[in-house]
């Protein structure tokens, strides 16, 4: 596996470096730390330095490209006899690779700096064609407004310009007109730093040289669309979004991205009442600025013809559109029927104060506690993998901590579709802090990109034997003397393991010296989660991180949006908010549909859940839904479990209802509402407080999204204090009281 | 929704098969020469040398996507390094491939004649192969031999000193030669960049060795 971890130069960079120097930007003293590009040095001065290329989170080794930060420098020059006096450097230099040293003087704003910036404009249009009128990127685009400020008003240039087909097709999401690209490599550098599949690239040279892909293949990425946003010109274009719109029309809003639970932020932009778009929105703590090609283009279904605006009764195998006075009633009145024999599935995909307002409707109104949020995976105790013995549920780091790791197993998992912005910052950190990444899986994917193209190792073990490699590495550490293994593997060795599992012994002992190197984190995927023995395998992986120091760095990351806020807002069986446990657990998910195919439950209400989609067990799914039982399903669009339910209630996407979301980190980030498209439409709360109201109330009634968050910070250890307010725009990660 | 407007595009292609032609003297080549440098990638210009070699002289996709594989580089990576180098042959040569210098003292000289004539000679323009695949005519940059120009280079030999009066001599002879001459020049290049290459293996020729019995090993 070839080793594209930055060499020591390109990467010293990058982490800001501790030594201060003092230099002058335009008459303003300032202290910098050492070998900080000046670009980044005039930013802290408030010093405007143009720019196309340069980007602080790409590395800077292809930067200087766009030659448009010129600046003068006036650097001390020790004469021989000692004096030190000032010299103006013979050219201009480009800011974004000028490394601050003790003493410079920058001046961005001479007369030969004005003229140099004026040149350089000049040349970037030769090619460019201009076409503003009808560029998407017309209104909000770099070239434009440095052309405004720096530029000149003519050219000089009256030849051809360089003509190539419009829109080529560069993605699926993506085309591409390279007659206005300025090649500034943001691009290619981003495929190469960031995403790692380096697909784009510089082709032939000078006049002709172009950015494309190998012999014209498809851009296959999963993060194809941040080089949209990343381009300072309008040749990369979003397919979906070309021609949709102005910018200048269009408003946005703040959100949180519902398609995993990495809770990227995000913004809606939207004209009316329809999603024209997502761009990344910046959060250090999370995304930083990236969203993946699931979050960026996958949301169109917000403002589709699909979603539901009614709600829908099936009379007689026909669904038929009825008012909400009326679903409510045959709700209520099935509801009362029932006696409490009422069950509840689902709140993943919904808001905490969704989720809120579910457990106390069922708990406090229809006094049941059969409840649960898990659709797929392990559904025992909660408490039970992690945290009755490391005192946390599912991940013990931040994602951003991952960056300072020195290694990083990442086991059972396709992490770049599980977790893509978890992917992301484990790539970060081997490409820019060095960190060594493992990749344990089962089966290998071709397309790029993926963990295995930068892992150092790449264990590839028989389906389920998670466990049996865990202990083999475990019987290695402990044989080689590496950690105090404590007795996990006793009974284990390295030849047994390796039949098990078909890894050879070697890849097995490797793996286990690096992970005794120091700082570990282990990441585990759909694979752990989804496994038969789930409490085995975290045992196992337990007492990995027990062993070699790290019991804080074991992550499971839940897959859905809410899935973290679901389970701290109590839509478990046996646990009501904040994991206060209950005297009289209920059914979960497999127990409840189980009673539902008996045909001993009355009425099933499930919120949003895809339970004949994704729940592993489909004939019992299917028996349950095929069963007596009232089933309430609600939905955005019909699904197949909403096609199999017999009311289904209209609800509201993330972008049309505050709240808030609960990211794997345990992040609490609001969604603020962007636009209403009918308003037959109700989020999630407001259905269960309606029908809480029309039992009588309890404690299950609430007026807005506002009043149940004020709800939940009062009543959930865990968030107590959130306000909408605290949260602000980067969201709160909570922790646990005891920490 | 997105097809209408992008329906008059080609779509892009489907990735090209895939090959593994270097033989075991070449992966051995390419793995010495990389472990000179501390990054794999910095053998990307020898390995595309290679591949020019064990490809017939040019480089089609399969041969830029086996030096990315053998490198562990990505293939736009090095599809740019050969598309930026107009050494690299994109496109199949003829057997022997005629790069006549056109830099300013052959061309004060006469190049352009020598150029004239040989498209005349060949039936092709310049950048055209003939239809038996026996030349290709390209111009060239400085040949770095402007004592005696007009040069041309032919595979790892030079012929000075053309005229458009006896450049058909050079033709004739080359006819009759059976080598290979691109992929001979790739191979020459390659042999200079082994450690302990002295020769080049290739020389330069006047027309009036052509006539010496035991002149050029063409």
């Amino acid at each position: 596996m070839p080793d594209n971890r930055l060499t020591q130069t390109e990467a010293s960079l990058n982490p800001a470096v501790t030594q201060m120097v003092n230099i002058k930007i335009d008459g303003i003293e300032l202290q910098v730390p050492k070998g900080e590009n000046i670009i980044e040095s005039a930013k802290r001065a408030g010093v405007d330095i143009p720019y196309f290329c340069y980007h602080p989170r790409l590395s800077k080794g292809d930067a200087a490209n766009c030659r448009m930060c010129l600046v003068d420098v006036f650097a001390p020059r020790r004469a021989p006899d000692g004096t030190v006096s000032l010299a103006k450097m013979p050219k201009p230099q480009a800011s974004c690779t000028l490394p601050a040293d003790e003493g410079m003087v920058i001046v961005t704003d001479s007369e030969a700096v004005v003229r140099d910036r004026k040149g350089v404009l000049e040349f970037l249009l030769i090619n460019h064609p201009l076409d503003c009128p009808i560029c998407d990127r017309g209104g909000e685009c770099p070239l434009q407004n440095n052309a405004i400020f720096y530029g000149a008003a003519t050219s000089r240039y009256t030849e051809e310009k360089r003509h190539f087909p419009k829109a080529y097709p560069l993605a699926e999401n993506v085309v591409f007109d390279r007659e206005r690209c300025i090649h500034c490599a943001r691009c290619t550098r981003f495929t190469e730093d960031i995403s790692g599949d380096a697909q784009l690239g510089f082709l032939k040279r000078g006049a002709d040289m172009e950015v494309g892909t190998f012999e014209h293949t498809a851009y296959k990425s999963k993060f194809s669309g941040n080089v949209i946003e990343l381009c300072p010109v309008g040749a990369l274009l979003s397919r979906s979004y070309r021609f949709k719109a102005r910018p200048w029309d269009l408003h946005s809003q703040r959100s949180v991205c519902s398609k995993c639970s990495n809770g990227c932020n995000i913004k809606i932009d939207y004209r009316l009442d329809s999603l024209q778009r997502i761009n990344g929105r910046i959060n250090e703590a999370v995304n930083e600025e990236w969203t993946c090609d699931k979050g960026k283009f996958g949301h169109s279904y917000v403002s589709s013809e699909a979603r539901l605006k009614t709600p829908m009764l099936k009379t007689g195998g026909e669904w038929k559109a009825i008012d909400w006075t009326e679903a409510l009633q045959i709700l209520v009145g099935k509801l009362r029927d029932a006696n409490g024999s009422v069950a509840g599935i689902g709140g993943q995909r919904c808001t905490n104060e969704d989720n809120f307002a579910f457990q106390k409707l069922f708990r406090e109104v229809l006094k049941s506690n059969d409840i649960d949020s898990r659709v797929e995976g392990y559904l025992g105790s909660v408490n039970k993998p992690l945290y009755e013995r490391f005192g946390y549920h599912a991940m013990g780091n931040a994602i951003a901590e991952l960056e300072d790791m020195k290694t990083i197993l990442v086991l059972g998992s396709q992490l770049v579709d599980e977790q893509p912005i978890i992917y992301l910052r484990v790539r970060k950190a081997y490409r820019f802090k060095g960190a060594t990444v493992i990749n344990a899986v089962s089966s290998v994917p071709e397309d790029s990109p993926k963990v295995g193209d930068f892992a150092q190792l790449e264990l590839v073990y028989k389906p389920g034997t998670e466990a049996a490699l865990l202990k083999g590495i475990l019987s290695v550490l402990s044989a080689e003397k590496l950690a105090s293994v404590n007795g996990f593997a006793k009974g284990y060795t390295l030849e047994k393991a390796a039949e098990e599992t078909g890894v050879s012994a070697e890849a097995i002992q490797q793996a286990a010296r690096l992970m005794a190197t120091g700082k570990l984190a282990i990441i585990a995927g759909r694979e752990v989660a989804n496994h038969a023995n789930h409490l085995e395998v975290v045992q196992a992986i337990g007492d990995l991180a027990e062993a070699t120091g790290n019991a804080q760095n074991i992550n499971l990351p839940g897959e859905d949006v809410n899935s973290q806020g679901a389970a701290d807002m109590g839509v478990l069986p046996d646990f009501a908010p904040g994991y206060a446990p209950l005297e009289n657990p209920g059914k979960n998910t497999a127990q409840i549909l189980q009673a539902a195919a008996d045909g001993s439950l009355k009425v099933l209400w499930v919120a949003g859940a895809k339970l004949l989609e994704k729940f592993p067990n489909r004939e019992l799914a299917q028996a349950a839904f095929a069963s007596d039982t009232f089933i309430v399903v609600n939905e955005l669009t019909m699904t197949e479990t909403a096609q199999a339910a017999d009311l289904v209630l209209p609800a509201a996407s993330f972008a049309e209802k505050e709240g808030t979301f609960t990211n794997c980190e345990r992040r609490v980030q609001r969604i603020h509402k962007a636009f209403d498209i009918s308003l037959e439409i109700k989020p999630d709360w407001l259905i269960f407080s309606e029908v809480a109201t029309r039992m009588g109330g309890g404690g299950g009634s609430f007026f807005s999204a506002r009043d149940i968050l004020k709800a939940i910070s009062a009543q959930v250890p865990a968030y107590a204090g959130l306000t909408a307010k605290s949260l602000g725009d980067e969201g709160v990660r909570w922790n646990y009281p005891d920490k | 929704m997105a097809e209408s407007v992008t329906s008059n595009i080609r779509e892009p292609q489907p990735a090209p098969a895939k090959e593994a032609r270097f033989s075991e003297l070449a992966i051995a080549e390419l793995e010495e020469i990389a472990s000179h440098y501390p990054e794999r990638k910095a053998a990307c210009l020898p390995g595309l040398w290679i591949a020019q070699r064990e490809y017939d002289g040019y480089l089609p996709p399969a041969a830029i996507q086996e030096v990315a594989d053998r490198l562990g580089l990505s293939y736009s990576e090095v599809e740019g390094v050969a598309t930026f180098y107009t050494m690299y042959n994109l496109r199949k040569r003829g057997r022997h491939h005629l790069e006549v210098c056109t830099c300013l003292t052959c061309a004060v000289k006469g190049a352009y004649e020598v150029v004239h004539k040989l498209e005349k000679e060949l039936g092709v323009h310049v950048g055209g192969t003939t239809s038996d695949g026996e030349f290709t005519l390209s111009e060239a940059e400085c040949l770095d031999f402007c004592g005696a120009a007009t040069v041309m280079q032919v595979g790892d030999k030079y012929f000075t000193q053309l005229t458009p009066d006896n450049v058909k001599q050079v033709i004739d002879e080359l006819r009759k030669s059976p080598d290979y001459t691109p992929a001979k020049l790739a191979d020459s290049i390659v042999k200079t960049l082994l450690p302990g290459a002295s020769e080049t293996g290739g020389g330069s020729y006047s027309v009036e060795d052509l006539k010496n019995p035991a002149g050029p090993m063409l």
